[in-house]
């Protein structure tokens, strides 16, 4: 399992340069890196992984876009909108992420699409850049939302992701740091640990339940 | 009030952070304030209460930070919020927690940087834009894009540079 930030924006999404990223999240305890827009590679111990986030987009503009990433390696991850949207979305061949959800109306994600996010192996990320750069009414309400999703990720264990969003390299943030700011979301120490590993969990294709031997 | 006697006081723990980016520079006052109002916006005012913080000393890019032993903790996620120091955008990486400061004095690295000013006159180019670098350490290149009015930092590596 590798220890994921599942999604971080480089140069010139942001001020740091991929590589510099690569360096800063190994002295922080990653092993890999989700990095938007940008090319997959491995630097130094530090996988880079490719990903694509598609928001404010109609379902049909998405559906056409993720066929023409289907074959590569990248992470496909999708903003969310309102209940409709959200269960199309996770309904679809290839969507990895499903993000933002904090953001999100109130009753975008309700028990239908957790059961349909758990059935596709479909992520529902958690940004930590909310709770560690707004203040007041609006982190209350991400950290509300957060918590009524881990309520139903403990019924229908769908993939979680962890995420800092990093535009720079202030943003990123420490694994042990990771797990402080999740105990605000009621997370004990193994579920951050899976939701660390869940880019692996989403992006490894399922094993057949039936192998034929000969 | 006098002073009580050693076991009548409250157990203290030190927690040794480190400023990013390195070489900026910091009040030790402004970093009390924004770490007071990280742990009260978080926690609120009874949890603050309780830990106590202060920040006891700053020495280069490192500082120590006391608090009430057992909210060591609480005090490491309050840290991670913090994103700003009087509009300085900084990030505080925790490196250890003690019972004494000589025992996290230990655990500061001193490295032979470019301390900022200090700089080689040296312009590198990144992406076809022209930068001067103000902070050099191994492989980590910090450099501010050439021009009077654009301060804006930006986080490198030696590779990613074209010349140096």
């Amino acid at each position: 399992m590798k220890i994921t930030d599942a999604a971080v924006f480089p140069y010139p999404n942001g001020d740091t340069s991929v590589r510099r990223f690569a360096l800063e999240a190994a002295a922080l305890g990653f092993d890999s890196l989700v990095a938007i827009d940008t090319p997959s590679a491995t630097y130094g111990d530090v996988e880079v992984r490719s990903g694509v986030l598609f928001f404010d987009l109609p379902v049909r503009d998405i559906v056409n876009r993720v066929k023409r990433y289907r074959e590569t390696d990248a992470v496909i991850s999708v903003k969310a909108g309102d209940a409709g949207f959200n269960r199309a979305v996770i309904g679809m061949k290839g969507i990895h992420v499903l993000r933002a959800l904090h953001d999100a109306d109130k009753k975008g994600f309700d028990h239908v699409s957790a059961r349909m996010a758990a059935d596709n192996n479909v992520a529902v990320d958690i940004d930590l850049s909310v709770i560690t750069k707004t203040r007041g009414i609006a982190r209350q309400r991400a950290i509300a939302r957060y918590r009524d999703i881990l309520v139903l990720e403990q019924r229908f264990e769908f993939p979680l992701t962890l995420s800092t969003y990093a535009r720079s390299v202030l943003d990123l943030r420490a694994v042990r740091e990771f797990t402080g700011l999740c105990s605000l979301l009621d997370m004990d120490i193994s579920l951050v640990e899976k939701a660390l590993g869940g880019v692996g969990t989403v992006t490894t294709p399922p094993t057949p339940a039936v192998r034929v031997v000969a | 009030m006098t002073v009580r006697p050693p076991t009548l006081r409250d157990k203290r723990r030190y927690v040794l952070v480190r400023v990013e980016p390195a070489g900026t520079p910091l009040e030790q006052k402004d970093l009390y304030y924004a770490i007071a109002d990280a742990i009260t916006s978080l926690y609120g005012d009874a949890a603050a209460a309780i830990m106590i913080q202060a920040v006891v000393a700053a020495e280069g890019d490192y500082v120590f930070i006391r608090c009430r032993r057992g909210v060591e903790r609480e005090l490491a996620t309050a840290l991670s919020t913090i994103t700003a120091c009087r509009d300085t955008r900084i990030a505080l990486r925790i490196i250890a927690a003690s019972g004494t400061m000589e025992g996290l004095r230990k655990r500061i690295r001193t490295k032979t940087a470019t301390e900022p000013g200090a700089e080689s006159a040296d312009a590198c180019t990144f992406d076809s834009k022209t930068f001067t670098p103000v902070y050099c350490t191994g492989q980590k290149v910090d450099v501010i894009e050439k021009g009077f009015k654009n301060t804006h930092r930006f986080f490198l590596t030696t590779e990613d540079l074209e010349t140096k």
